[in-house]
């Protein structure tokens, strides 16, 4: 209410409202349309990481992000803001952090959670820098990516939020045989899989009998796993931050394309 | 019985060499009866997009195969119609390129590339739909809001009409359409605060003839549609290219939305003409109708899709009606002779209009204005159609056309107007909990009931070609050609292209044998079947 107050403040009397005000009410608008999908509506982080109790970027800093965005990670380029636009963007982004409560620290011990991560059969999908799978996400810069509250969810219930290109599908060929994997590609005639033995699958939409595409995650959620077991975990996750290429870099120097 | 058999023959022989001879206004009139060129936009003044050729039909299509490419060595949406005429094919590509290929071995004859500033901001690429001819010239939009006119045999520059200054966010991307003497052409840029017109320029020399407004000022008819000064910076690009009716001597173009795009409570009012069809005299550009089919619009919904022109029995009486795919996600037909509304169907999901009225204005269901918390809408931003073109085969009496199943969040905030410079009123974002869809659908197009339809994976953004073959060709949006059954519906044959279909096939024949042509990627793809 207070927001859509304020909104209907700037149109009536846009003048009449102090400049810095107005400034931060256009940053929210455009936080609230182009960033809060991934970073949330308070910038605390979801898809996308903290950004408000985390360490402080420089202006030309997060200018640069925003506008190229990172390559190897989910955060597009912006490449259409104007400069001012950017300041109240960024004018925005200062306000949230002024007014942000509690800074988000991990609780666990990092070095518990590595071994609950080897333990736990992880790296079977997941990879960190040259170790594990390239089935599921790469978790080298993981850390860096997510907020805290997204990786405790994605490993209590990974099914919250599957981004796209970890959707699962089951495929049931004319034999009988199901293949489950993960979509690579698709379009109206063919789909291609990944399969956990990180092999590729390609079917003819009209030459299998069904497919399915998974509703859940193909990761198993961790319901049950200790609170202390979660937490080490999450600590030993939040400090992955490794370059956002790594994988991308590891790939390439083992000649995986 | 000798007489008449002689009267054929000169009658054809005078055909033959009035279609080998440079292309006249009579020509253009009587495009159908030329089912060898592809001598317009939309093939012929009506827009049917539908060629009596049947050399490729429901039999043979599935041998049909690929007879040369031609590489423009360019990225990006490829949106070009190239048009044929006497076994010569120019189109263009996007930057400003024109060229002129041999239409049955793709080698080039002539390429122009338009110089053009630095710095050109269109909202969607500088692409380009293509070329208009007449006579010994061939004219061209470029993407700063000119209109040129090339030598057709050389592809120099002949002369180069400034439309508006690009510096103000005025841009072109359509193809030009040639009526009588005039060249008529519309300007894109309802993204960036423009005021939208369609102009007309003397065909040999380059001077304006006309301009007719999509805006009307303050004081004139319809200007009191707009809160204060907002007419000022309206909107109304008209980035497509029009149809005509001869007789009627009426040009029928789709005017845009209104600007700012998502923001509308600067703009109170029906915001005339707008996301509306307009009749216009060819000869002067006067008004002689307008019918708006989303009032104050605040969804980018615009009424650029193709104004198609069907003399059909409406409610057992002849008729000269006027049918549209829009954007809105209704199919509308209008009488075309006076601007009257006679239907209106929903072809696509939408949540935003429980119905429209019995004058053709939308019902609306509850609040459906974009808001600063984001709302959600169907169809989405592009529309359940946009430029993809339909068509109509009158042998099986259907209409063909691509339907975009997509929604949208719409977000909404107060824009600050900068010459030039984007005046959206904030954002879109595509509702991603639901993948989009496409659909191939054939109705009846006085009853919009569907006959058939075909399911894409993804939302298409290519148009439709119908034969006489009994086949209509159309693509998707992951790069297949496809051919259909026209009455049945049946996936006759595809190839994929490599790349996301973005316009329209045509179809020709040189020295007899039939080529169906689909730009794709960077390359213009000729097909045909294998010589015997």
């Amino acid at each position: 209410m207070k927001t859509l107050f304020l909104v209907v403040l700037c149109i009536l009397v846009p003048r009449a409202l102090p400049a810095q005000t107005s400034t931060i009410e256009q940053g929210r608008a455009i936080y609230r349309s182009n960033c809060a999908f991934c970073h949330g509506l308070t910038g605390l982080g979801g898809r996308g990481p903290d950004l408000v109790t985390g360490e402080r970027k420089q202006d030309s800093e997060i200018k640069q992000i925003v506008r190229n965005g990172i390559p190897g990670s989910t955060m597009p380029a912006f490449a259409s803001f104007e400069e001012d636009e950017l300041n109240r963007l960024i004018a925005f982004l200062h306000h949230l952090a002024g007014s942000a409560i509690a800074t988000q620290k991990p609780s666990g011990d990092p070095r518990l959670g590595r071994v609950m991560y080897e333990k736990s059969g992880c790296s079977g999908c997941h990879r960190i820098g040259r170790e594990g799978s390239t089935y599921g996400p790469d978790l080298t810069r993981i850390g860096a990516a997510r907020s805290l509250h997204y990786l405790q969810e994605s490993i209590t219930d990974p099914s919250n939020d599957v981004p796209q290109q970890f959707e699962g599908v089951t495929v049931i060929n004319r034999d009988g045989k199901k293949i489950t994997g993960l979509r690579v590609n698709e379009d109206t005639f063919s789909i291609q899989l990944r399969t956990p033995s990180q092999e590729f699958a390609s079917f003819d939409k009209g030459k299998i009998k069904e497919y399915r595409p998974e509703k859940n995650s193909l990761m198993p959620a961790y319901k049950s796993m200790s609170k202390t077991d979660l937490d080490n975990l999450i600590a030993y996750l939040s400090g992955l931050k490794g370059s956002a290429d790594a994988g991308a870099k590891v790939k390439q120097s083992e000649g995986i394309r | 019985m000798k007489r008449l058999l002689t009267g054929l023959i000169f009658m054809a022989a005078a055909l033959a060499q009035d279609a080998s001879g440079p292309v006249t206004a009579a020509r253009l009139t009587n495009a159908l009866k030329e089912p060898q060129n592809w001598l317009t936009y939309w093939g012929d003044y009506s827009a049917i997009r539908h060629r009596d050729i049947k050399q490729i039909n429901t039999a043979n299509v599935k041998d049909l195969r690929l007879d040369w490419i031609f590489q423009t060595g360019q990225r990006g949406a490829f949106e070009t119609v190239p048009l044929v005429v006497n076994g010569v094919m120019y189109l263009t590509g996007g930057e400003g390129l024109a060229y002129a290929l041999d239409a049955k071995s793709g080698r080039q004859l002539w390429e122009y590339k338009y110089s053009m500033p630095q710095g050109i901001k269109l909202c969607c690429g500088t692409v380009n739909r293509g070329l208009a001819l007449l006579g010994d010239r061939v004219f061209m939009a470029t993407p700063d809001a000119h209109v040129i006119a090339l030598d057709i045999h050389t592809g120099k520059l002949v002369w180069d009409a400034e439309m508006a200054d690009y510096k103000q966010g005025y841009g072109a991307t359509l193809a030009p359409i040639v009526v009588k003497d005039k060249v008529l052409a519309g300007v894109s840029g309802g993204e960036f605060g423009i005021r939208g017109f369609v102009d007309a320029f003397d065909a040999a020399t380059g001077r304006r003839a006309w301009r007719f407004y999509t805006i009307p000022a303050k004081g004139e008819p319809g200007g009191d549609s707009w809160l204060a000064e907002s007419w000022k910076r309206g909107g109304g690009a008209t980035w497509m290219t029009g149809t005509y009716d001869p007789k009627l001597n009426l040009v029928y173009w789709g005017v845009g939305n209104p600007g700012p795009d998502l923001y509308g409570k600067e703009r109170i009012g029906d915001n005339l003409y707008t996301s509306s069809l307009i009749a216009l005299n060819a000869d002067t550009g006067t008004l002689k109708w307008h019918f708006q089919f989303t009032p104050h619009d605040t969804h980018d919904w615009d009424a650029n899709e193709t104004p198609m022109l069907l003399d059909l029995p409406w409610k057992g009486k002849p008729r000269k009606l006027v049918v549209q795919t829009n954007r809105n996600g209704f199919y509308y037909i209008l009488d075309r002779e006076t601007g009257e509304f006679l239907q209106a169907t929903a072809f696509s999901r939408q949540n935003w209009a429980k119905g429209i009225d019995p004058k053709g204005r939308p019902i609306l269901n509850g609040e459906i204005e974009p808001s600063p918390e984001g709302r959600s809408m169907c169809p989405g931003l592009a529309g359940s159609a946009n430029w993809m073109a339909p068509s109509y085969n009158p042998d099986t009496g259907l209409f063909y056309f691509p339907v975009r199943e997509q929604c949208d969040v719409f977000f909404s905030s107060p824009p600050v107007y900068i010459e030039g410079k984007p005046y959206w009123g904030s954002v879109f974002r595509g509702v991603t909990e639901e993948k989009e869809w496409g659909l191939l659908k054939a109705i009846d197009p006085l009853t919009g009931v569907t006959k058939w339809e075909f399911k894409y994976y993804k939302a298409p953004w290519a148009g439709t070609l119908s034969t006489s073959g009994g086949l209509v060709f159309s693509g998707d949006e992951d790069g297949y050609l496809m051919a259909f059954d026209a009455r049945s519906g049946k996936l006759l044959w595809r190839i994929n292209t490599g790349n996301r279909l973005v316009t329209a096939p045509i179809t020709y024949l040189v020295e007899g044998r039939q080529y169906i042509t689909m730009p794709s990627g960077g390359a213009v793809l000729t097909f045909a079947l294998p010589e015997k």
